[in-house]
Order: C-alpha cells, then sequence, then structure tokens
C-alpha cells in the first residue's frame, strides 16, 4: 500500500508538473494585482494547495472540503444554493460566490472583509456554519499525515506544515484557476465571431452594465448598492459591517460575470434564480437608498428583445474548458 | 567571534503585573480598585519595531521587529544584539502590528496566524489580547475577552510607546494589567472582538500600562 501511493504520488507530481501552465496573464488583461514575489508560483506548491482544496480534513469533522460549495462545474460556486450550507447541514448568511482570476482581486468575500488572497481560507474553515474548525487544528492535522509530510517537502523544502505554508499554497491553487477561454474572450482575440443577436446584446451590455461589470473581468472590483431592498431577516449591511462608514451601507462586491450561465443563484443572497429575473430587478425593481449606485438612479429601459439579446451575449462569457478543465478537478488527481 | 567583540547584548523582559510589583500568574486571584476579585488567563501581544534613541536622534533599529510576547514564560523576553559602542537613554517600540504587514498576506515564525493572533472573519492581526474572569461580568461564565485590533483609518489601534531607559543588559518593562482592567467598567464592557472605536480606545488605555519605573 505504502509503495503504491508513493508511486502515485510520484505520478501526480510529475504528470501534474507536464500537463499545464501555471499561471499566465491573458492577452490584453491588466496585471495582476496579487504579489507574486512574495509567493512564486511552483507545480508543488500548487499540488499541495490543490490537496487541501479537495481535504475534508479541513472540517472539524472531517465531512466538509472547499469544493463542497466551491464545485468546478458552477465555475466554484454553491450551485443551486442561495445560502451555503456548511457542517452538519448549517446554513450561511450568504450566496458562495464564484471562483475565478483571483489575481485581480484585491479584497475578497462579498463586504472585501478579507484583505489579501493568502488569508481567505482562514475565514471558511473557522466560520461555524462552515467548516467550524481552526487553522491551527487543521495545521496538526496535515502534520500527522503521511501524505501532506511528503507534499509540503517537496513544496517547501521541509514536511512541517505551518500555517504560513498552508495559507499560501493554498493561494497558489486559487490563483491558477482562470478563466479567459469563453466565447466572448475567442471574439475578442478574433477567432470567432458574434452573431447578430449577441452582437446586438454585446452593444446593450456596454451601455447599461459594462460601467460596473467592466471588461475583460467583468468587474471593477468596487462594491456598490444595486438597488437590492434589504433582507428583513438576514439584515445584511454589506460593506458597512467592515468599514462602519455610513457610505458603505448596503454595498456588496460587484461580482465578475464570467460563467454567469452556471453561478445561479445570484445576488449575495443567492435570491435570483435566473438571468432574467436579474435584468428583471435591474428593469423596473431597484429599490431607492442613500447609496444606491449613481447607474441606477435613472432606470434602465430594455424591450423584451433586447432582454434576450442581452442574455444571447452574457451566455457567451461561459467558458468550458475552465469549467471542466481536469487540472483543476478532483478528478484530475487520477 | 568579531560579532561578539563588537556588539553587546540587549534583552526587553516584558513583566506583566497586577499593581507595582504583583506579578500576574494565570492561577491567582487578584482585586480591584473596588475590590472585587478578578482572574487572568491569557495575556498576548505583540511588540514591533523598536527603535533606540540617544535624546531625539534615532541610533539604532531592529529590522524585521515583530515579537510575539505574554503570560507564557518563553515569550516575555526580547533578545537584541546592539554595537557594543552603543549608548541610548530612550527606547519606542510598537504595541501591535503595522498596516503594511497587516495586508502582505501569509507570514510566519511570530506572525504564523496559528499564533492565534489573526482574525480569520476579518483580516487583520490581534494587537493585544487579555482573557479572564471577574464576577462583574454580564456573561453566562463571567468571561471578559479584549481582543484588540484595526490597522486602518479612524480604526487603527497600533500604539507606539517611548519610555526612558540607558543601556542595562536586561531592561525590565512593566505591563501592569491593574491599570488596565480599572479603565475598564466591566459590567457593561466585557467582550471586544473586533476592531472601532472601542478597540482604539481600549488600546490607548493598553499602551499606558508599560512601564521602565
Amino acid at each position: 500500500m505504502k509503495k503504491i501511493g508513493i508511486l502515485l504520488l510520484f505520478f501526480l507530481i510529475v504528470g501534474f508538473k507536464d500537463s499545464y501552465e501555471l499561471f499566465f496573464v491573458p492577452a490584453n488583461w491588466p496585471k495582476p494585482l496579487y504579489d507574486f514575489s512574495k509567493n512564486k508560483i511552483t507545480s508543488q506548491k500548487v499540488l499541495l494547495g490543490k490537496t487541501l482544496f479537495y481535504d475534508p480534513a479541513l472540517s472539524a469533522n472531517n465531512t466538509i472540503s472547499c469544493a463542497n460549495c466551491h464545485s468546478q462545474y458552477s465555475a466554484f460556486t454553491h450551485v443551486d444554493h442561495a445560502l451555503s450550507h456548511g457542517i452538519r447541514d448549517s446554513i450561511g448568511t450568504r450566496n458562495s460566490p464564484a471562483l475565478m482570476n483571483l489575481a485581480w482581486q484585491k479584497l475578497f468575500m462579498w463586504d472585501g472583509a478579507i484583505n489579501n488572497l493568502d488569508m481567505q481560507a482562514l475565514a471558511p474553515i473557522a466560520h461555524p456554519a462552515e467548516m467550524s474548525s481552526n487553522i491551527n487544528d487543521v495545521v496538526n492535522k496535515l502534520n500527522q499525515k503521511k501524505m501532506y509530510r511528503a507534499l509540503f517537502y517537496n513544496a517547501f523544502g521541509d514536511s512541517v506544515a505551518t500555517g504560513e505554508r498552508t495559507l499560501k499554497a493554498f493561494a497558489q491553487f486559487l490563483l491558477t484557476i482562470i478563466s479567459a477561454n469563453s466565447k466572448y474572450d475567442k471574439v475578442i482575440r478574433k477567432e470567432e465571431k458574434f452573431n447578430d443577436q449577441e452582437k446586438n446584446g454585446y452593444q446593450l451590455f456596454k451601455k447599461n452594465c459594462a460601467s460596473c461589470h467592466k471588461e475583460p473581468l467583468f468587474t471593477t472590483n468596487n462594491f456598490a448598492n444595486n438597488g437590492l431592498k434589504q433582507d428583513t431577516i438576514l439584515k445584511d449591511d454589506g460593506r458597512y459591517k467592515i468599514t462602519k462608514l455610513p457610505s458603505d451601507s448596503l454595498k456588496f462586491k460587484i461580482p465578475t460575470l464570467r460563467n454567469i450561465e452556471f453561478t445561479y443563484p445570484y445576488m449575495h443572497d443567492g435570491r435570483f434564480k435566473k438571468l432574467s429575473e436579474v435584468l428583471d430587478h435591474y428593469i423596473g425593481n431597484i429599490s431607492p437608498s442613500k447609496t444606491l449606485a449613481a447607474e441606477l438612479r435613472a432606470p434602465i429601459v430594455l424591450t423584451s428583445n433586447e432582454k434576450v439579446d442581452l442574455t444571447t451575449f452574457l451566455l457567451t462569457l461561459t467558458d468550458k474548458d475552465f469549467l471542466f478543465d481536469k487540472k483543476f478537478s478532483y478528478a484530475g488527481f487520477k | 567571534m568579531v560579532i561578539s567583540q563588537t556588539n553587546k547584548k540587549l534583552s526587553l523582559c516584558f513583566d506583566p503585573v497586577f499593581g507595582k510589583n504583583d506579578p500576574v500568574l494565570t492561577d491567582s486571584v487578584y482585586f480591584m480598585d473596588d475590590k472585587s476579585p478578578i482572574k487572568f488567563e491569557t495575556l498576548k501581544f505583540y511588540i514591533s519595531g523598536v527603535q533606540l534613541f540617544m535624546n531625539t536622534e534615532l541610533v539604532w533599529r531592529e529590522k524585521e521587529s515583530f515579537h510575539l510576547c505574554g503570560t507564557d514564560s518563553d515569550n516575555k523576553k526580547i533578545h537584541l544584539s546592539i554595537p557594543a559602542s552603543l549608548e541610548f537613554t530612550r527606547l519606542t517600540f510598537n504595541l501591535g502590528i503595522d498596516s503594511l504587514t497587516n495586508v502582505s498576506g501569509a507570514l510566519g515564525g511570530d506572525l504564523d496566524p496559528t499564533k492565534g493572533m489573526y482574525w480569520t472573519w476579518q483580516s487583520g492581526y490581534i494587537n493585544f489580547k487579555l482573557e479572564g474572569k471577574s464576577e462583574k461580568c454580564k456573561d453566562p461564565k463571567k468571561e471578559f475577552q479584549f481582543h484588540l485590533g484595526g490597522y486602518s483609518g479612524p480604526n487603527k489601534s497600533l500604539q507606539t510607546i517611548s519610555l526612558n531607559s540607558v543601556y542595562k543588559k536586561e531592561i525590565e518593562i512593566k505591563v501592569d494589567l491593574k491599570q488596565f482592567v480599572n479603565s475598564i467598567d466591566l459590567s457593561k464592557q466585557h467582550h471586544i472582538m473586533s476592531l472601532g472605536q472601542a478597540a482604539v480606545i481600549l488600546s490607548q488605555a493598553a499602551a499606558k500600562c508599560f512601564s521602565t519605573q
């Protein structure tokens, strides 16, 4: 058994190394915001990070891994769940965000509570409704497992797991999750062409949506109040909770629209199941308040045909290569 | 060997005390000014950016200066090595972690998040942590927990402490917890776990408890 394990690990590392470009900046994209000088990408660290991402040992009772609420085929979000559920079926208070292109983000979570990708994993590991553990217990567990001793040794030249090493390896895997090969990207690269409906949808998108969902990342990474009526039970103030500035009340991070076809339900609390509900919200259901985004103060007007065209464009942001790429998947281990 | 000839050792010893001289032990009971009993279970704090001054002139600073200190016997002392001929009249250090370090991602050593001094739900180091028990606390277990942090804007809780001292092999710095807890009405405030104005005020109170007298 031991020999097979070692052999498997060997193939895993060798196979992994040859199979993919670890990190790249897609053509015409801005400079990444992550500081790679402090965490140089290596295949061994990415492999360790990926192993951690799929390991339920991170949760208090070894039942929940990151992938439970961030599954690849839904662009690393929790498909079909408005509010994500974690350990012992606990329900959280927000919709788990889709994960992609994280090197181009500076603040994480719907409210920007996390200031560096390295530190992101600490939050779900410790949250009582998610993994209900803590980084000390996780590091202790890892240090007791032979498999991790080898993974840490290959990654850091030392078999001991520490908080710093665990978090850096985690960040490395997350940095490699890049989605930049949708039909939209191919059109921009002049490899494909939009049909008439998509073309019209793209124009409508540029006119009505692009100031917040800015190309090519389809977000400005800013926080905005998009006119959702505050849920009376959750009473979520968004970014205000972090900055305590009244001007941040009801503001949430502007999410990317990439792979939006598969990241339903939508919004921070997952209140909309369908894209058509999202469009209807922006067209006619904006709830006014002091912090409402300036862009939404005047109504957005779309005919029903235009709604269809805009939706058709949004579907060109689906990146099937990304959604099914084995290098990100659990199956990719085998 | 050259180093031993040109450098001398300087230790900063942080001694938690209750009142003037009563050392703080985690299993002892102490009495506040109003005679109510109080126990301490955890005291941890970061000391960073140690600098030495000759009158007003900066004469030495420690590079990569981050130290986790507290009641555990192995983290009471900071060991420094300074030029043998160096004299000074004053030392300064920060109580807490600066804002740049707070946004620099995962760090090791005393800054490793496994040290229990990093918030999980909102990024940032806890600069000062004091936990214990008092009958005055309106908490089911009569516990108080002060986790003080916050690194930016009006929530910045980092404090710079300046103390007069000339060179000694070991400089003893007392941390008077009596002064700290007497500045708080424990019947109204026993629990701070996030940044904000209350954390800033208590951080200022904590900084005043450090003395070389």
